[in-house]
């Protein structure tokens, strides 16, 4: 039944999501020293900051209270101050560059699995012949190509050399806009290289899986069927793709990830204020609080649009609805 | 050995037959010998300083020299060591592991199978880079510290793929025949189980080299590597953080990009090429 499918999947995505955040807890917890004298060794803190630290995160208690003030301090926001950005606090910080980063993901997402998926239909439409065999073979080419390194190419052909797109940020420093098309504008113009640059490099795993997904449809009896019917090719397309579009998008679930990594290597490159800059800046300054919520702050990303994956498999296949998750 | 020799018909019949695995061969035996030559290829110890920093190309440096005067040609030629090394070691240990996990699920079922499905699952669910973004954070930046993390989510995909070979095989007659002879769950995994599934595995540890090779070049890109090994990431990271493309340096950003792309390359159409010839059906499974 629907629910039934809908409640597996739920349960699926809690335990994934706990089982993240329990890693997160246990690691910094099980690094020689404790995370309060990893912090004073690195910026020199005097003792009296060590011991506000220890009691903050009741690191001399036992280890579920320790969990039970992890989760509490987690889900309410209290994330505390980043260490970089002193006086202004980690929830503020995360909270002003998530939008960016959903935008990215946003459309990146989109264009990855409709160049990919379009690519993949056409080679598999006309499987085994050469518009077939250039897609797949550019397509295991460029699969390995690393994002950062066609952004950073980009970013110095597009934008430095012909100067046609920005090259970092997402919007003009300093800009003044007169109505809200012009800072929709402005927003658009930094998008472009950065979802272009993920684009290219993450379409290519939905092309191959769609052609071969389709190739395989196109060979079963009922797609015979329709043709001997002397249906057009648009209606036997339709028939087909209804089906051939299930493996993508689960993979489109399954590797949503894949697009997220992409996502932090793309904003580091372009100076993009989002969710992955803020990552990378933590990384090099050591600013622990921010990495950790600016990772809980992804990983829920990740869960949901996971959960709206599974929901769009099951208005694409019927069977489901009917059949146990 | 019977392996060896199945391995090294694998090779053959796809030199001859698969133009595209006979291309990732090929590129895959330049990589490899520059890997292998590379104390006879590069022109100059790469961590020597040898010239003034940031020379453009010139003859006797080739791509130029980085931040610190090295000679960025012989960077990117012991490159291709580091790199190869981390892909491979990653690889193998990971499919070595998912072999083993999946062989006792596949093999036992009941709760054991449950068990360790419900882990994969949770496993394939759980963003991978971010989460081994942050692990490598937190382990500090070593070369086996990155190998550490990326077998930690490499075995996943391969313990799924044997598990369920595994249970397919076990069901056959021969396998029935064994038991009925009293042979021991070990002595029938290892004799008539771990034959079936080990070309698979083969392909597993190439395409998993893909992956691990990218993943390390993303970490190093991102300042996580091992500052002392210099791998291909470790340059660009090196060459972005001193804004080689606008200094004219392109080449030094070009270069080991291009054989990250190239040895990717290399392994997934060689991957992909053992997994035709094993199991045509099993590629997108």
């Amino acid at each position: 039944m629907v629910t039934r499918f809908l409640y597996v999947r739920l349960l699926r995505s809690l335990i994934v999501f706990l089982t993240i955040l329990l890693i997160v807890f246990i690691l910094p917890r099980a690094m020689p020293g404790n995370p309060a004298s990893i912090l004073a060794n690195e910026y020199q803190l005097p003792s009296s900051t060590v011991k506000v630290l220890i009691e903050m995160w009741k690191l001399d208690r036992p280890w579920h209270e320790q969990l039970i003030a992890y989760f509490q301090t987690l889900f309410t926001g209290q994330w505390g101050f980043s260490y970089k950005y002193y006086p202004r606090t980690v929830y503020e910080l995360v909270m002003e560059r998530l939008p960016w980063t959903l935008l990215l993901l946003g459309t990146s997402s989109v264009t990855v699995f409709l160049t990919g998926v379009g690519l993949g239909v056409i080679a598999g439409w006309r499987r085994n012949t050469k518009v077939d065999s250039i897609i797949t073979f550019s397509a295991v080419l460029i699969y390995a190509v690393p994002y950062y390194w066609l952004a950073l190419l980009f970013q110095y052909v597009f934008g430095y050399l012909l100067k046609w797109f920005p090259i970092t940020q997402a919007l003009t420093p300093g800009m003044i806009y007169r109505n809200v098309f012009e800072y929709v504008a402005d927003v658009l113009w930094h998008l472009t290289l950065p979802v272009i640059a993920m684009t290219l490099t993450a379409f290519a795993s939905y092309t191959l899986v769609t052609r071969n997904s389709l190739v395989d449809i196109l060979s079963e009896d009922f797609i015979l069927a329709l043709k001997a019917m002397g249906l057009p090719d648009r209606t036997i397309m339709r028939h087909a793709l209804r089906n051939a579009l299930l493996p993508p998008v689960t993979m489109l679930a399954i590797r949503l990830g894949t697009i997220v990594g992409g996502a932090v290597l793309t904003e580091t490159v372009f100076s993009y204020p989002g969710i992955g800059y803020l990552i990378y800046e933590s990384i090099l300054y050591k600013d622990y609080p921010v990495l950790n919520a600016a990772f809980f702050m992804l990983s829920i990303t990740i869960i949901v649009a996971n959960l709206c994956a599974d929901l769009l498999y099951m208005l694409l296949d019927p069977r489901i609805r009917y059949t146990r998750g | 050995m019977g392996l060896v020799k199945s391995i090294a018909n694998a090779v053959k019949y796809i030199a001859l037959h698969n133009k595209k695995g006979l291309f990732g061969i090929v590129i895959l035996l330049f990589v490899g010998s520059i890997a292998i030559l590379a104390d006879k290829l590069a022109p100059y110890d790469p961590y020597a300083i040898v010239a003034p920093p940031f020379q453009p190309p010139s003859p006797e440096h080739p791509l130029g020299t980085n931040d610190i005067g090295q000679d960025i040609l012989s960077e990117v030629i012991y490159g291709a060591r580091v790199s190869l090394y981390v892909g491979l070691t990653a690889a193998s240990i990971s499919t070595i592991l998912g072999l083993v996990v999946g062989l006792i699920a596949g093999y036992f079922g009941g709760y054991v199978d449950e068990a360790i499905s419900g882990i994969i699952d949770i496993m394939l669910a759980i963003p991978s880079l971010p989460l081994i973004i942050i692990l490598a954070a937190y382990l500090g930046p070593s070369l086996n510290n990155i190998i550490l993390v990326l077998v930690i989510f490499g075995w996943v995909g391969v313990a799924r793929v044997i598990r369920s070979q595994t249970l397919s095989i076990r069901e056959r007659t021969y396998v029935e025949a064994s038991k009925a002879v009293g042979s021991s769950s070990f002595g029938i995994i290892f004799r008539h189980i771990l034959p079936s599934v080990a070309p698979v595995a083969v392909a597993y540890v190439i395409l998993g080299a893909t992956s691990a090779i990218l993943t390390e070049a993303s970490l190093s890109f991102l300042g996580l590597g091992d500052p002392t090994a210099k791998s291909w990431g470790q340059i660009l990271y090196h060459a972005q953080a001193r804004n080689a493309l606008y200094l004219g340096l392109w080449l030094w950003v070009f270069v080991p990009g291009l054989f990250i792309a190239l040895v990717g390359a290399g392994f997934t159409l060689l991957g992909m090429a053992i997994e035709d010839y094993v199991n045509p059906k099993l590629r997108y499974a």
